[in-house]
């Protein structure tokens, strides 16, 4: 049997990538944060120490199966995500497993995380907890609809679910996708704004609220678990907004510049906005994201 | 001291209606817009109905209790503050401290079932028809209420709660202070040394 | 390469230096001391420049901070706070009320000395302390984690017997839940 070694490497080396990438994004928004606030801000690798620091701690609580598997099913739905992305583009290392029709995966993939968390905080039983857990659920059927339509919008302009023919359509960047189909765009960054968490749709998380929502209960490893998972899910987030609407990346170089300017596009929009509650997000994402992406099918269309 | 010059007619009106209607009453004002009046226990509840009702003294703004030990008695405060009338009066009476109950006046306030639930827990009087005198805000309390004048607090704390005992050079700050920098203590200082109130 | 001992060193030392540079600090003001906080965490003095950062639960938390005085009602909720974190878990006694029990050292209702009930790690005293002081403290614990002094967690859990007759002899009506910690 042949073995793809070059294959083999990327499966190896993409997680780590991602999780040094996403950790490393993850302090630099804490950075942002502190200067923007007229703060000096912790260092740019604090979140790699919080990390080690949760791996080092012990973890001896017990309130069932679920509470184990939650985190565990977070960072796997990531690192899946992350595989069927191809995260350089025309890459042999980095293509991973993307195959024909994979749009179509990731939409189911990538709700996978937010599901098994949801399990794993349900069995811990905290109240904070389930409340949590239903306000992220309410949060992402708001947020899916429009990303949803913006990705049909484009899956029918270039007659194609896959995320490799779409990158062969962005040979120039004047024919990426995002000056082809603006309006998709224009869903899906509102969209991102609702699935990155960051505020003004933080509120499923909301640490003064309800004691930080679905983790309450979980510390220790688990907590770093779900640290670990969230880098990642970062990262393969942002490597598919770049691949879908900046025309993917052919080097790392160019890929954290892609990545670091879409990711700014949260982060500084969480510092200013306040917290929306989750009726008032739920309708932010079915008025202008909504009509946005009814609006790129519309164009496509006719 | 009362300010003469100051217009006290709102409250020389008050002080005429309370003394028309309740003639036992004896009536003070303090200064401008503070009146007491000492009642006896059992014109309360009327006084305080009539206060709101008729003198529109509709704020109860607090509700608390004295410990005379003296004279074997408890004082029961009451501070009503009208706001169309700018006047805080003050109705005080005093029930025995042998039989420590007094009738509730939660009919007229709602906000007194908690007052009166505290001063229930600090002082163990009992208001009949409050049935809320639970557990407040000591849990578990088993010895005499603590605001009683005979509950000796300091015993209390000595025999309940560790004490440290303090480092031996800082006994008094002042000596410790002299002795390492060589300084005199003024004469003045001298009387107020924790060795000499001794 | 490294034998055992020599790599269990090596693997103590990172461990260490993250944990010193990464405390979070459950979010549970007891006394008064609680309105010193938000000024040690905000822009005035960035206690997030340590690493120093708020939980939400103690779960979570690594640095239980005793804020001022404790009432007995309240040292109930404290140790079972406490008995929540996980390990390692390091607690702070601030202000003068948790070592002698300060201006209220002859209530009826406050403890007065903090680490007869739970194993105090750094004190920092001042009535109250200004926010520098409670930086400094943390510096304090940090150096003690370094040199791996800070061990409150492992003398509770030696002196576990010690403790509880402290703690049952002021919380006389005893009903805590069993744990799984």
């Amino acid at each position: 049997m042949e073995i793809n070694w070059s294959a083999v490497l990327g499966i190896v080396f993409t997680p780590v990538i991602a999780f040094l990438v996403g950790v490393t994004y993850g302090g630099l928004t804490r950075r942002i944060t502190a200067r923007i606030q007229n703060r000096f801000g912790p260092p740019f690798y604090q979140n790699i120490l919080d990390i080690i620091k949760l791996y080092s701690k012990e973890s001896n609580i017990n309130h069932g199966v679920m509470q184990h598997l939650g985190p565990v099913f977070a960072i796997t739905a990531s690192v899946t995500t992350l595989f069927f992305i191809p995260v350089i583009k025309d890459s042999p290392v980095f293509t991973n497993f993307s195959f024909n029709g994979d749009l179509i995966f990731l939409l189911y993939i990538m709700v996978f995380g937010s599901l098994g968390m949801a399990l794993g905080a349900g069995q811990t039983g905290n109240p904070n907890s389930a409340i949590g857990v239903s306000r992220g659920l309410s949060q992402l059927v708001g947020y899916e609809v429009p990303f949803v339509m913006a990705l049909v919008a484009i899956m029918v302009q270039f007659q194609t679910t896959s995320l490799n023919d779409l990158l062969a359509v962005q040979d120039h960047f004047t024919k990426w996708i995002i000056f082809q189909s603006p309006f998709a765009f224009l869903a899906a960054i509102l969209a991102f704004l609702g699935m990155m968490g960051y505020a003004p749709f933080d509120v499923v998380i909301a640490p003064a609220e309800i004691a930080s929502g679905p983790p309450s209960e979980f510390g220790g490893k688990y907590l770093g678990l779900m640290l670990t998972s969230r880098s990642i899910f970062t990262f393969a987030k942002l490597v598919l907004f770049t691949d879908i609407f900046l025309g993917g990346a052919h080097d790392f170089i160019t890929l954290i510049i892609k990545t670091f300017i879409l990711y700014m596009i949260p982060v500084l929009t969480g510092i200013v906005f306040p917290r929306f509650r989750t009726e008032q997000s739920i309708r932010f994402f079915w008025s202008w994201p909504l009509f946005f992406g009814i609006l790129a099918i519309l164009v496509v269309v006719f | 001291m009362i300010n003469m010059n100051k217009n006290l007619y709102n409250e020389n009106q008050t002080i005429e209606e309370i003394k028309n209607t309740f003639h036992t009453a004896e009536i003070k004002l303090q200064r401008e817009s503070r009146i007491i009046v000492k009642l006896r226990s059992d014109l309360i509840p009327p006084f305080l109905s009539y206060a709101k009702n008729y003198l529109a003294f509709n704020h109860l703004a607090h509700f608390s209790c004295v410990d005379w030990i003296e004279d074997n008695e408890f004082e029961l405060v009451y501070l009503l503050y009208s706001y169309e009338k700018n006047i805080v009066v003050i109705a005080k009476t005093r029930i025995s401290r042998d039989k420590a109950e007094f009738v509730t006046i939660k009919h007229l306030w709602r906000q007194a079932e908690t007052y009166e639930r505290e001063i229930h827990e600090m002082f163990g009087i009992n208001f009949t028809g409050n049935d809320r005198l639970n557990e407040f805000i000591l849990e578990d309390w088993d010895d005499i209420p603590p605001m009683r004048r005979d509950f000796n607090t300091i015993q209390f704390a000595k025999d309940n709660f560790y004490t440290r005992p303090g480092r031996e050079d800082a006994q008094d700050v002042r000596e410790t202070i002299t002795k390492k920098s060589g300084e005199k203590i003024p004469d003045f200082a001298k009387e107020f040394s924790v060795r000499n109130l001794k | 390469m490294f034998n055992d001992k020599e790599a269990s060193k090596i693997v103590d030392i990172i461990k260490n230096f993250a944990r010193k540079h990464s405390l979070w600090v459950v979010a549970y003001g007891t006394g008064c001391g609680a309105i010193e906080l938000p000024p040690t965490m905000t822009s005035r003095y960035d206690a997030e420049r340590f690493g120093i950062r708020g939980s939400a639960t103690p779960r979570q938390a690594d640095v239980l901070l005793i804020t001022g005085y404790l009432s007995v009602k309240t040292l109930k909720r404290v140790i079972r706070t406490y008995e929540q974190m996980q390990e390692p878990k390091y607690v702070i006694g601030f202000g003068s009320c948790t070592i002698n029990g300060g201006m209220y050292w002859d209530s009826y209702n406050t403890i007065k000395a903090l680490d007869r009930y739970l194993p105090v790690d750094v004190y920092i005293n001042g009535c109250m302390p200004r926010p520098e002081a409670v930086i400094s403290g943390f510096i304090k614990l940090q150096q003690l984690i370094s040199e791996g002094k800070a061990d409150g967690a492992k003398r509770y859990r030696e002196n576990l017997e010690w403790y509880r007759e402290n703690q049952r002899k002021v919380i006389k009506n005893w009903r805590m839940p069993e744990y799984n910690w």
